[in-house]
């Protein structure tokens, strides 16, 4: 049924019961393991004969499975997603590993993402910084005809480029300070390249900068990890004008 | 009992209005005094959640990931639909009504797919408001593509991304009430049970994914938005962790469930490669425009495609419809490779794949030019099979993609139990048997933004203004059965893991309940289900504890579900013996084995209601259509 | 008061801040190294080059004020920053590896900053503070200096430290102020280390100099 071509792996997986535990990376070998499986069914197989055995599986989020809800991520071999680019981790197949290959398998790490088990870690850290000002303040109803309000086209297309963001954290597990710049960036990026987001630029950059530093992310460094790490591929040119909105709303806000 | 569908009177284009004017109100000042409880932060969920908290109600609003920007409609590639007319080629509500409806092949609500339509120019003014990051034309205008089952271009999209940047916008309105403090958000929790108390619903049973912990949500009203039951066929295209666990709670509690046979089928997706594989991938229908689909003309035919002379190549859909050709809807197209394949023409590893072949179109329009329009679907599938579309032709089947069926609702999306509103796709009320393109998206956001905003005022205008509380009996019964239940999984300490029973049941209905159905085969398959359900709770293999992050346990309770949802479903298609929409009825055929449907004896929706241990009973709401003819599809 | 708050207590204002001083203080660097090149023309010429220099005096005075400031602010404004992004990832990955987006300077630009920072200090002792025998001109001090070999490796050591900071900061600089475009992105990267290189080529050039050839500041 499954394809000819199987690979053989050794395993080094971070366990971890809870936040309050100690973990510890475990060693595993897989064996025949079809090179057209993606890494997280190759994981499914692992929890298969986990749970037969008598083991706790490996705990892993997922949910879409086809790279768009951002939900999977582990560091595979020190690359958030493992090595091929604009991937995630759950459309990377197991033939870009070869036999005898050893994966070491760990969790985003960075203060601002508790562990909440092995692989799982606790992102809500994105969610407060959105709260904080990633929106435009218009209530259902109150909208006017949508063509009203014209956007040049490459407009739009620079905002789609940094709305793709799909807030999976690879920016922050990649970053050597757990920054979330790129993520922070992609939307003060898209509001502030659409005029929806112009009313209201100045007090979002400020609010979610603010936000970001309180829970806990550390500062960029222009290193470029987050953008080369990133599934969806979205530029540090964001980050450029992340700056440029922070400073301006900075000096000219009272 | 009687189903009461609440349809107001009158014109079928003053309905929404008129029905507006006639609701009851609620004060402002009133509003902060009532909490509605949203299970479910997708398109519907999400977008209802922050409607409802901007009007001023407080709201807690629940979801099974660990954020609510995560939710599945995330994944919706097309677009959403309007009746904006744009385009200026001849569009209107009335249009987009007529294509809906007849998309749905006759079994949905004249009076909701109007108000539906009439909603939908609403939507893209709140979503381009929302700052959603629409395409555009080098004026500055919105761009509009055309989709499947309509001869008009009214869809609009983001890349191929819409549905992810639709859920965005709900999401960033829901975190601005978040912020607010209005809606208080509670992420990674699992509804295990709906709480009725004096026949109204007040609230749910929930488990904390994270701790274990059973908690208990009281509110004055219950929205339910928790999507689709497609994984109940364990490959699907639907999301991990989408499953039926929260509708199926409310049937037991006695919601009706309506039309749980209709489930779509989408032609245009990677095939099976594997006993491991966990899901299927969607590849957007728009690659028909230019692929052409063939078999092999001899069964067992194993040359590889380049091989296979042009004249030993059946081009099936060209052949069968001269007209449309490989255009014909998603039904078609997918009910005919399944045909093939069983023919025995299948091709790939597993014989269960037919090709998409864009050679000529390449020939034709030149490389660059098919690069431009799919360049980044090749790259998908090249990513995914490691096999360049270019060289060789791409294989694909139909897959199991959405599900028109859900629990029963009225005009005002509420279900049989005052005070449980349903919405997107847990409700049944608006695709009828076949939903067209891009109409998912605009459902979704219709009942979210605008719809259950006005209509949820009629229950709660009745409601008394007291805080409700968590410790009447109904959660405490409810409570209890919750952890029994969870108990019992635990305890589960047998030889084959849950997936695998959810593997077995997945085929199964796939075989029997799938694109086509003969009495039969879903004779069969009732007789299968309460077998392999009754071996799940003596063989099932669940791990760890329940006090705990388990995703074992969290899948052993969807699955059990699954098990006896499936069953219902076995029962509806049995009870339809008609072709109609996404599915084929053997036993109701025209001559030329095209789908026949029978609107003299099944033009209703069958409404189930749970019995306990009996058999569910079957009511029917009748269905009439006072303003379109009721046509037969052909595409011949 | 509440804007100068707001801006130095933000990550991204405190980076911004490390970019303007940055840039000033590169900025100073370049004046230093094309003043230094007139140790190629000889003694003569590189003490009437630092007598012009004492000429502006009270200038001067203000300018090595500011400068102190600006050095003070950025190494200060820097440590906080380092401080802050260990803290943000308390546990350390076991396997490290780039995707491909740090470079030796930018990963090592706390290590090379600290180099520099000890260097300024010796180089400040032992240059301009120092109490040379009356009479002795800068030149002869310079030569007799870097003739020590250990003196001569020391500078190498640390101007390469300095260019290294450079190749990453003259970039990263423009970043941190929003300056990104990507008509001209790859452009300021190259330039940045181009620049660099030549910095450190010039700087180190003098060492190496004052160790092979007789002649170097006679």
């Amino acid at each position: 049924m499954s394809s000819a071509i199987t690979i053989d792996l050794i395993l080094k997986i971070w366990r971890q019961q809870n936040i309050h535990a100690r973990g510890a990376l475990q060693t595993y070998t897989l064996n025949d393991i079809s090179t057209d499986m993606s890494f997280l069914e190759m994981l499914d197989v692992l929890n298969d004969q986990l749970v037969l055995a008598g083991y706790d599986p490996v705990a892993f989020d997922h949910d879409c499975r086809e790279g768009i809800c951002g939900m999977c991520g582990a560091v595979v071999n020190g690359q958030p997603h493992g090595p091929e680019t604009e991937t995630t981790l759950c459309q990377l197949h197991m033939r870009h590993f070869k036999t005898g290959d050893t994966l070491v398998i760990e969790p985003f790490r960075a203060r601002a993402f508790k562990l909440v088990k092995d692989l799982v870690v606790d992102r809500s850290a994105f969610d407060t910084i959105i709260q904080a000002g990633g929106y435009v303040s218009v209530n259902t109803g109150g909208a006017q005809d949508a063509n009203s309000l014209p956007v040049s086209q490459k407009n739009a297309e620079e905002a789609m480029d940094a709305a793709a963001c799909i807030g999976c954290g690879a920016c922050v597990a990649a970053c050597p300070n757990a920054a979330a710049m790129l993520f922070v960036s992609g939307k003060i990026s898209q509001f502030a390249l659409l005029p929806q987001g112009h009313p209201e630029r100045r007090e979002r950059a400020l609010n979610m900068v603010k936000a970001m530093d309180e829970e806990g992310f550390g500062n960029c460094t222009n290193e470029r990890e987050c953008e080369v790490s990133c599934p969806k591929g979205l530029s540090i040119r964001n980050i450029a004008r992340l700056n440029r909105e922070f400073l301006k709303a900075a000096i000219s806000l009272p | 009992m009687n189903l009461d569908a609440k349809i107001p009177a009158g014109n079928l284009a003053d309905k929404w209005d008129k029905h507006r004017f006639e609701s009851k109100l609620v004060n402002p000042a009133n509003k902060r005094k009532y909490t509605v409880l949203v299970v479910g932060s997708g398109l519907a969920g999400g977008s209802a959640a922050a409607s409802l908290a901007e009007l001023g109600y407080n709201v807690t609003c629940l979801c099974i990931q660990d954020s609510p920007r995560r939710a599945h409609s995330i994944a919706a590639q097309g677009g959403i639909n309007a009746a904006k007319n744009y385009q200026n080629d001849g569009d209107s509500v009335s249009r987009l009504f007529y294509d809906t409806i007849k998309g749905g092949d006759f079994r949905s609500r004249e009076a909701n797919v109007y108000r539906l339509a009439q909603v939908s120019n609403n939507i893209i003014d709140q979503c381009a408001a929302q700052g959603i990051p629409f395409a555009r034309e080098y004026g500055g205008q919105l761009a509009n593509r055309s989709f499947g089952g309509a001869q008009v271009s009214r869809t609009f999209y983001a890349r191929g991304q819409t549905g992810q940047q639709l859920l965005l916008g709900a999401y960033s309105s829901l975190s601005r009430q978040i912020k607010l403090g209005k809606v208080t958000m509670i992420p990674r929790r699992e509804m295990l049970d709906l709480v009725v108390e004096d026949g109204h619903a007040r609230g749910v049973i929930s488990r904390n994914l994270v701790t274990g912990e059973i908690e208990r949500h009281a509110a004055h009203a219950v929205v339910l938005a928790t999507g689709g039951y497609g994984n109940v066929f364990y490959l699907s295209t639907n999301a991990m962790a989408s499953n039926v666990t929260a509708a199926f709670r409310a049937y037991k509690r006695g919601a009706c469930f309506a039309n749980p046979c209709y489930v779509q089928i989408h032609p245009t997706c990677i095939p099976v490669h594997g006993d491991y594989q966990s899901k299927l991938t969607l590849m957007s229908e728009s690659l028909r425009n230019d692929g052409r689909v063939w078999v092999p003309k001899h069964r067992g035919d194993s040359r590889s495609p380049e091989q296979i002379p042009e004249a030993e190549r059946d081009y099936y859909l060209e052949n069968k419809y001269p007209s449309f050709g490989n255009l014909v809807p998603r039904d078609v197209a997918s009910r005919n490779a399944k045909i093939q394949c069983d023919l025995g023409k299948g091709v790939g590893e597993t014989g269960l794949a037919v090709y998409l072949d864009f050679a000529e179109a390449i020939q034709r329009d030149g490389q660059e030019t098919i690069m431009r329009k799919y360049g980044n679907l090749f790259q998908m599938y090249e990513k995914i099979t490691d096999r360049d579309p270019i060289t060789s032709p791409m294989t694909i089947y139909p897959a199991v993609h959405y599900t028109m069926g859900g629990l029963w609702v009225d005009y005002n999306l509420m279900s049989n139990i005052p005070g449980l509103f349903v919405l997107g796709e847990a409700n049944f009320s608006d695709h009828g048997a076949n939903r067209l393109g891009a109409s998912a998206l605009m459902q979704g956001l219709a009942d979210g933004y605008f719809v259950l905003p006005s209509t949820i005022a009629t229950y709660l205008g009745q409601c008394s203004f007291d805080p409700v509380t968590a410790t009447g009996e109904g959660f405490a019964e409810a409570d209890d059965a919750a952890k029994k239940r969870l108990d019992k999984l635990i305890g589960l300490n047998g030889k084959r893991t849950v997936d695998d029973f959810h593997k077995e049941l997945g085929r199964l209905l796939w075989d029997n309940c799938g694109m086509a159905r003969n009495a039969e085969g879903l004779q069969r398959a009732l007789a299968k289900i309460p077998e392999l359900r009754e071996e799940f709770w003596q063989n099932g293999l669940v791990s760890g504890t329940p006090n705990e992050f388990n995703q074992t346990l969290e899948k052993a309770g969807r699955v059990a579900d699954f098990l006896e949802f499936g069953e219902l479903m076995v029962r509806d298609a049995l009870d339809r013996k008609e072709s109609c929409g996404c599915h084929l009825r053997e036993e109701s055929q025209t001559d030329e084995h095209e789908a026949l449907r029978n609107d003299a004896e099944y033009s209703y929706v069958s409404a189930w209601q749970y019995q306990g241990g009996k058999s569910p009973v079957l009511h029917k709401e009748p269905l009439s259509f006072e303003n379109v003819e009721l046509a037969s599809r052909s595409y011949k | 008061m509440r804007i100068v708050r707001r801006f130095c207590g933000s990550s991204v204002g405190k980076k911004v801040i490390m970019a303007v001083t940055g840039m000033s203080l590169a900025g100073f660097v370049l004046v230093h190294v094309l003043g230094n090149t007139a140790i190629y023309f000889g003694a003569e010429s590189f003490n009437s080059y630092a007598a012009h220099l004492h000429e502006l005096d009270p200038l001067l005075k203000v300018f090595e004020v500011v400068l102190l400031l600006l050095f003070v602010v950025h190494v200060s404004f820097g440590v906080s920053l380092f401080i802050r992004n260990r803290f943000a990832r308390p546990q350390r990955y076991a396997v490290s590896q780039s995707s491909g987006g740090r470079t030796l300077g930018s990963v090592t630009m706390f290590y090379t900053g600290l180099i520099i920072l000890a260097f300024i200090a010796y180089h400040l002792w032992s240059v301009s503070f120092s109490s040379r025998p009356f009479m002795t001109s800068i030149a002869d001090l310079i030569r007799a200096h870097l003739q020590s070999p250990y003196v001569a490796g020391l500078y190498m050591v640390s101007v390469s430290a300095m260019a290294l900071h450079l190749s990453h900061g003259l970039w990263s600089l423009w970043q941190s102020l929003g300056g990104s475009h990507p008509a001209y992105d790859t452009l300021l990267r190259r330039g940045a280390l181009a620049l660099a290189v030549l910095v450190g080529c010039v700087f180190v050039s003098f060492p190496i100099l004052a160790q092979v050839w007789d002649g170097f500041l006679r």
